[in-house]
């Protein structure tokens, strides 16, 4: 079990880390993302498609624990809903934080839309209007 | 304005940062599930609370133990491992042994403090300011972009209703599949981990087929 300090210092430096990096690829911009999607450009899809295999080789490498996740049945629902809104909105759950802070205003409507929606998910497994997943939902 | 990283770059820094998330936290690294806890902040602030109760009551057991073996000179034992002890053969003596030195099991790992998660978002925000600003790119606007104009709308009150329900599926899908791009993407495909797996190449083989329909349909 780590320290609160070191799991505090790890998040702010990671967070930085993260928003430095996504902005400098260019996953803020609607246009790139949309050039990575159609493949006309494979530029950003080689890094995070890199940092995958990376990261897998390095985990691999470390005996690091490998994912115990259940294969639930929102997942598969779940992760359709999130590709239409990432290809609609440009945003997936990091990048309308950087859009905004890239001064792209109108992402502050799709910050809303993530709120919206991730209370909207637990409102709806806790009143079980949803009955596909227990795992991540009611979590 | 200086250009965007070349692929292997971004590759490398995605790779450090989340490597280096789950080496110094022994967690797992992922953004929907931080805007989930600080959005349900009430909720996991009172879940937070009780844990450190029930754990401050472990530690008075175990204070509450340690007084006993010092007053009486026994370890106090609860009745049920004394009998399967007594019911257990003589020679299975020292392998049973382990299992009365009152080691508790260990506790399944715990989500990352609230607080922490709140400070991962808001340095989100400060990372992309800095990267923005040092590279010319930063500019306050009203629209999302040529890009956003020519392939989605231009029309304003289109665009807004169109980011706020693509927020909001983003916002659903996420905590339904239970991870983003970076919880499922990085760390669980990093992971090897089959339900991140199929959840990547879900949410990446539809945000494809919707973003071809942008670009040579609509």
């Amino acid at each position: 079990m780590r320290s609160r300090g070191v799991v505090l210092l790890a998040n702010l430096l990671t967070g930085l880390a993260l928003g430095f990096t996504v902005t400098s690829i260019g996953f803020g911009d609607y246009a790139e993302l949309n050039r990575m999607f159609t493949f006309q450009d494979l530029r950003m899809f080689l890094s995070f498609f890199g940092a995958v295999v990376i990261i897998a080789s390095v985990f691999a490498l470390l005996r690091v624990r490998r994912g115990a996740g259940r294969l639930h049945a929102g997942v598969v629902p779940g992760a359709v809903l999130f590709g239409i809104g990432w290809a609609i909105s440009g945003g997936c759950p990091a990048i309308p934080i950087i859009q905004v802070a890239s001064g792209y205003l109108p992402a502050v409507v799709t910050i809303a839309g993530i709120v919206v929606g991730v209370r909207l998910c637990r409102w709806a497994g806790g009143r079980r209007l949803l009955r596909v997943d227990r795992g991540s939902c009611e979590g | 304005m200086t250009p965007y990283w070349p692929w292997w770059a971004g590759a490398v820094g995605l790779a450090v940062l989340t490597i280096g998330y789950t080496l110094a936290t022994d967690r797992s690294f992922g953004v929907s599930g931080a805007w989930e806890r600080v959005l349900h902040w009430r909720r996991e602030a009172e879940l937070e609370r009780r844990e450190a109760e029930f754990a401050d009551e472990q530690a008075l057991v175990a204070a509450l133990d340690a007084a006993t073996v010092e007053h009486f000179g026994t370890a106090p034992v609860a009745s049920a491992p004394v009998a399967s002890a007594l019911a257990a053969p003589v020679s299975a003596g020292p392998a049973a042994a382990p299992a009365t030195d009152g080691r508790r099991p260990l506790a399944p790992p715990r989500p990352a403090p609230l607080v922490t998660q709140a400070v991962l978002l808001v340095s989100i925000f400060v990372g992309g300011l800095v990267a923005a600003v040092t590279s010319g790119r930063f500019h306050i606007r009203f629209d999302m972009g040529a890009g956003y104009r020519h392939l989605v709308t231009g029309n304003p009150v289109a665009m807004v209703a169109l980011l706020f329900a693509g927020g909001v599926l983003v916002g659903f899908g996420t905590r339904l599949a239970g991870g983003c791009s970076s919880g499922h993407g990085l760390n669980g495909c990093g992971r090897l981990s089959p339900v991140s797996l199929v959840a990547t190449a879900t949410f990446f083989g539809t945000a494809v087929a919707v973003s071809f329909l942008l670009w040579k349909v609509i």
